[in-house]
């Protein structure tokens, strides 16, 4: 991934990208679009403690939740004080009351007595009067000041009213009926009549005070319930409010801290984290910063150390290719000058330029013996620099296998009649034409042979090819000096014979095994040998049949 | 009779002298050619029983020198051993594939030419 994929123009990584639920969608609106963003960064900058953030979080919190408790302890107590009020302004209505009754009591019992002219009547009189009077300055005590002068009128009207009375009584006394008949009429009646309008004045001033009371009460009690529930709302707003800024201040730099890790996880190394926070956010983020330029410092240092170690590769590669080029070319090279000079020693074994001198014909002899070694050596070299160089390909053609093991018997056989030893090759006879590069099969079969020979100092080789499915199992065993365990492994790797003095006294390349097991490889097949030092060894080598252009290579 | 003509296109000096030897004490006219565009014009104008052709030769090489041979009418059925520079797989294949009557695998040894020359035109 690249750098500008990953980072926001200003170098910052982009926040990890939200799912679009309605919930996401609100509050990257409140984020980027509302004050509450400013706030959210405002907290994030804040030099403090995520633990002393949260704390003061609760606290403000809290704090508010007293405010409302309060608040409500305060209208409650408001509104029983109200009730107090409503409660007296009832008693005084119920006074007011108990005043008019006193009065209707006073008016009837003055009636009364005028009619028995009984002393209790006139005690009656006397009894509701001072209970009227003792009404009346319980209301007077609590009075309006417009009600006091109200109540003045009515005792004043009282006082004049009950000195009538005491005349009517006296003159009822003094047995002059007609003349208290004649008071009461004339003034204590009308004098009544005026103490009664009076009183049922006063009572429908403090019914219509009750009444202004108990709707003041109601609608304070109606608006007290409002600004309540009005101010329990904010306050709820304003602490999801308050929780909303405290916990976005500490999910912004979280998710930034996760897509920066992604980031990083996806080998972005050049990633950076960027938080206003100043508590543990912050340092986190600036430690993983560290930590991104360290693994990018790491990266970039690996990243060139491997790019050295590809280059030294190359550089390699282009050796060894040169180097397997200037054998090629040196080994055709050597070629031509071997033509001639095998040519040339072979034209004069056959005596094409006369005679030979018997005491020249071994010279001679070694001399071509010699170039012939000479010739195979070359031959090996050209052959693995060919493969080593990529360069070597098998020709694929039906062969019979029959064929391959005549032609290495033929070969050879001279060699294991010099020797003396005895020399057996078959193969199964029933094996059908076999596909694949018959002329490398070939050498590689001589190449075990040989080595056989060479190897064997008494005893026979014995070469033996057999089907087994669709295998071809090739099968060279000598009785010769034998391999030991531990040279076992490397006896086919290149310039590897069993030790110096052995390729002292057997000269040979170290080359034809190698060479061998390179070509039965790219036949898809595999060598292997046993051997046991002293008693001889056995070469396997096993190809497919019929060997496919895939196994080929 | 006339004996018998053998081309023989190969542009190296001892090569061409060991051949002329072999060649020296049999009935065969040899007659030579040094590079591959000579060798053609040779082979068209004198048209011999058989072209011994190496494969690496000066301005054209012996594998296109055979196939311009076997496409003219006049030596088409001339027999042409093709001398491979070695003997690995694919320059057989490459040999057959121009149109050579056989193939030698440089280094030959002089007696097995000699008995393939015969095998393509006996000496008279």
């Amino acid at each position: 991934m690249s750098k500008e994929e990953a980072t926001v123009p200003d170098g910052t990584l982009a926040s990890a990208p939200m799912p679009a639920g309605w919930d996401e969608r609100l509050t990257q609106f409140l984020l980027t679009r509302s004050p509450l963003g400013g706030l959210v960064r405002w907290i994030a900058g804040l030099n403090a403690s995520v633990h002393a953030k949260l704390l003061a979080g609760y606290f403000i919190v809290t704090l508010l939740f007293i405010g409302m408790g309060v608040m409500s302890l305060r209208t409650i107590a408001k509104m029983s004080s109200q009730g107090q009020l409503l409660d007296e302004a009832h008693e005084r209505v119920h006074w007011s009351q108990a005043i008019q009754h006193a009065l209707a009591l006073q008016m009837n019992f003055t009636a009364m007595a005028l009619l028995l002219r009984d002393e209790a009547t006139v005690e009656s009189i006397l009894r509701e009067n001072n209970r009227f009077n003792n009404t009346l300055a319980r209301i007077e005590k609590a009075a309006q000041p417009e009600e006091v002068q109200l109540i003045q009128r009515i005792r004043a009207a009282q006082g004049e009213a009950l000195t009538t009375v005491a005349d009517i009584v006296n003159l009822v006394r003094d047995g002059k009926v007609d003349e208290a008949m004649q008071l009461q009429l004339t003034k204590e009646y009308p004098l009544y009549v005026q103490i009664e309008g009076l009183v049922n004045q006063l009572v429908e001033r403090e019914r219509a005070k009750m009444d202004d009371l108990r709707s003041s009460v109601a609608a304070a009690n109606r608006n007290t319930l409002i600004l309540m529930a009005s101010s329990a709302a904010a306050l709820i707003v304003l602490a999801l409010l308050l929780g909303f800024v405290i916990s976005w201040s500490f999910i912004l730099p979280v998710q930034k801290a996760h897509g920066f890790l992604s980031q990083v996880a996806k080998g972005n190394f050049a990633a950076t984290i960027d938080v206003p926070n100043r508590d543990e956010f912050g340092a986190l983020a600036d430690h993983m910063n560290h930590m991104s330029q360290e693994l990018h410092r790491l990266y970039e240092s690996q990243r060139r150390g491997s790019q050295e170690l590809q280059r030294l590769n190359e550089q390699l590669q282009q050796a060894s290719k040169a180097k397997s080029d200037f054998l090629a070319n040196m080994s055709h090279e050597l070629r031509t000058p071997m033509n001639t000079i095998l040519g040339f020693m072979e034209m004069v074994l056959d005596e094409i330029y006369g005679e030979v001198p018997d005491h020249l014909k071994e010279p001679l002899t070694d001399i071509q013996t010699n170039g012939k070694h000479l010739l195979r050596l070359i031959n090996d070299v050209l052959d693995l620099s060919k493969i080593e160089a990529g360069r070597m390909d098998l020709a694929l053609a039906e062969y019979s296998v029959q064929d391959v093991v005549e032609n290495v018997r033929t070969s050879l056989q001279s060699l294991a009649l010099e020797k003396g030893l005895g020399f057996v090759a078959a193969a199964q006879d029933d094996i059908p034409l076999a596909l694949g590069d018959g002329k490398r099969i070939t050498q590689c079969l001589m190449n075990l042979v040989g080595n056989a020979l060479k190897f064997t100092k008494h005893g026979r080789v014995a070469v033996r090819v057999d089907q087994q499915g669709d295998n071809l199992i090739y099968r060279v065993s000598d009785t010769g000096i034998g391999i030991p365990k531990s040279e076992l492994d490397g006896i086919f790797a290149q310039f590897q014979q069993v030790d110096s003095a052995i390729t002292r006294e057997f000269t040979g390349t170290g080359l034809g095994l190698h060479i061998t097991k390179k070509f039965v490889e790219m036949h898809g097949g595999e060598i292997w040998v046993e051997s046991e030092l002293g008693k001889g060894s056995t070469f396997f080598f096993s190809i497919p049949l019929r060997v496919t252009d895939g196994g080929a290579t | 009779m006339s004996s018998k003509t053998i081309l023989y296109v190969e542009d190296n000096e001892f090569n061409l002298k060991m051949v002329r030897q072999l060649l020296a004490r049999t009935s065969y006219r040899l007659i030579e050619a040094t590079d591959g565009e000579l060798g053609v014009a040779t082979a068209l104008a004198e048209v011999p029983d058989l072209i011994l052709m190496d494969i690496q030769l000066p301005k054209l090489s012996g594998l296109d020198a055979t196939r311009r041979l076997r496409a003219d009418p006049k030596t088409a059925a001339v027999p042409i051993i093709v001398i491979t520079s070695f003997a690995l797989s694919g320059d057989d294949q490459k040999a057959k594939d121009a149109g050579a009557s056989a193939y030698m695998a440089k280094p030959y040894s002089p007696r097995e030419l000699l008995q393939t020359i015969r095998k393509f035109v006996p000496e008279n």
